[in-house]
């Protein structure tokens, strides 16, 4: 087989566009709104913020709706949108403390300062499925009455505090303060700061980021041992810049975010074994999945991610956009290399086929021709 | 909220008021003829969330988010704004309404109330939610 230059496509990649817009923006059904996106599918409209990387509702929604549904899709069309757009500004540092919550457990303590707020959760409901003929009618509800409320229960402090308290923490805290890594403008390699590979998990495909943490305890690597999680939130926190006429702070708005800290028992050689290890976890809307595996990735990568190949699975393999696309240009025409493999099977087959015709020989047993 | 906004709280609270409100008060402020001048944008881009993580103190960057900022120019005072999303116009009318207040302008009382109203309906958001979230406050029983 030779291989001869070739065009054509064109028409059909056309009418395959085509077929996508009218079945997907024509079909004969009522058209999903934007709003009704954010509202009823507020979860996988999150999912896309975080793996998009970009938080904005309406912009993320638009996205799934584009995608068909499809949320590893709809991140990447919220990530080809983010870099076509100008850089306005880096928020100052945000401090999570500031976070007002709407959701807080602590599953390592019963009575941590500040509530188990369990909020809006699926948790502890049964997996039953409902199947309404249309929207349920609403229960009649009286308007709740304000209940008193304390700076506690809304900024809860973190559990972390109380154990450094107990002086349970191994104090890993920073002397100095590094400029955080730009993953959005240079690729990183390991060995990386660990707030690329922060910013990587932020960023990370969830399912992704979850297969990689249960691979940790469950595969070969036995990267995580014995694992709590402290402390779980859904809250909003304050994005604030710089006034460019006064150089004071002055606050844009909020954005919500989910946040986790795993606890580990420090138990290596090297390793203080009085003390607990915490990894953390913060990423775009409510995505308590991967908030919890992306704490639990912290801690166990700061452990062994030099010795092992953690740090580069959590950097080079998380990516959804990189992953899929790797997975979907499979689809692409290969005619030409699939060609050569053939070629060279052929050409292995003619080879033997020949040697068989002009090699009559017959084995002999080993050592006979040297009596 | 009685106290004399800074200017930093009048952006703060012109950031979350509802686009409507914004455009109406700024039509008034312009009613007058004042001369308006856009000096920049308004330009929808990303401000990047930098946060320093609780555990290390390391500051990291969290991803971006979407906001809207513009920079005009009010009978020779300057009105700056950035909002959260990508609404031209709602960033473009508080801007005017800085400039406005800024400026000591006729309309600066309406865009003093305006912002206490908003500060109102945050608060009152505010309450309305806990209201909501407080009975999922867990309540243990000793067991005796």
């Amino acid at each position: 087989m030779g291989y001869a230059s070739a065009r054509g496509g064109l028409a059909s990649i056309i009418a395959a566009e085509e077929l996508v817009r009218r079945e997907r923006d024509h079909a004969p059904v009522p058209w999903v709104s934007t709003e009704q996106i954010t509202g009823r599918f507020r979860l996988a409209v999150d999912r896309v913020m975080g793996e998009g990387g970009l938080y904005d509702e309406p912009t993320a929604a638009a996205a799934v709706r584009q995608a068909e549904g499809d949320t590893l899709e709809a991140a990447h069309l919220v990530r080809a949108h983010r870099s076509t757009l100008p850089r306005l500004a880096v928020s100052e540092p945000i401090d999570p403390d500031e976070m007002v919550v709407l959701r807080r457990i602590v599953p390592a303590m019963r009575e941590p300062n500040g509530p188990q707020l369990l909020g809006r959760t699926t948790d502890y409901t049964g997996r039953l499925l409902e199947k309404p003929d249309g929207q349920p009618e609403a229960q009649p509800q009286e308007p709740r009455p304000g209940v008193e409320r304390s700076e506690e229960q809304r900024r809860p402090r973190r559990f972390l505090e109380v154990l450094r308290k107990l002086d349970l923490v191994a104090d890993q805290r920073l002397r100095d303060d590094p400029e955080p890594v730009d993953i959005t403008r240079a690729a990183v390699r390991p060995p990386a700061a660990r707030s690329a590979v922060l910013a990587a998990m932020a960023r990370a495909e969830t399912s992704g980021l979850v297969s990689l943490w249960y691979r940790s305890m469950l595969g070969p690597d036995n990267d995580i041992h014995e694992i709590n999680l402290g402390e779980l939130r859904h809250g909003r926190l304050p994005l604030r810049v710089r006034h460019p006429h006064t150089g004071n702070l002055v606050r844009m708005g909020e954005f919500r975010v989910t946040e986790a800290e795993a606890i580990e028992n420090l138990d290596g050689a090297d390793e203080d074994r009085s003390k607990l290890g915490v990894g953390y976890g913060l990423c775009f809307g409510h995505n308590e999945r991967k908030a919890i595996a992306m704490a639990n990735m912290d801690i166990a990568n700061r452990r062994f991610g030099r010795t092992g190949p953690l740090e580069q699975l959590l950097l080079l393999t998380t990516d959804g956009l990189d992953s899929g696309g790797f997975l979907e240009h499979l689809k692409l025409p290969h005619y030409v290399t699939f060609r050569s493999i053939m070629d060279r099977k052929l050409a292995l087959r003619a080879a033997a086929e020949a040697d068989e015709k002009t090699d009559s020989r017959v084995a002999d047993p080993v050592g006979e021709e040297s009596r | 909220m009685t106290e004399v906004l800074s200017r930093e709280q009048r952006c703060a609270l012109l950031a979350e008021a509802e686009r409507d409100e914004l455009v109406a008060l700024a039509d008034e402020c312009l009613d007058d003829g004042a001369a308006l001048r856009v000096l920049s944008g308004p330009e929808v881009g990303i401000v990047v969330a930098q946060v320093r993580e609780p555990v290390l103190a390391e500051r990291f960057l969290l991803g971006d988010v979407l906001a809207c900022r513009v920079e005009v120019d009010l009978a020779g005072q300057v009105g700056w704004s950035i909002r959260l999303g990508e609404d031209r116009v709602a960033a473009v009318a508080a801007a005017v309404l800085d400039a406005e207040a800024e400026a000591d302008r006729p309309r600066s009382a309406r865009v003093d109330e305006l912002c206490r109203t908003v500060a109102d309906r945050l608060a009152a958001r505010e309450v309305a939610e806990w209201a909501a979230l407080a009975p999922t406050i867990v309540e243990f029983e000793e067991l005796t």
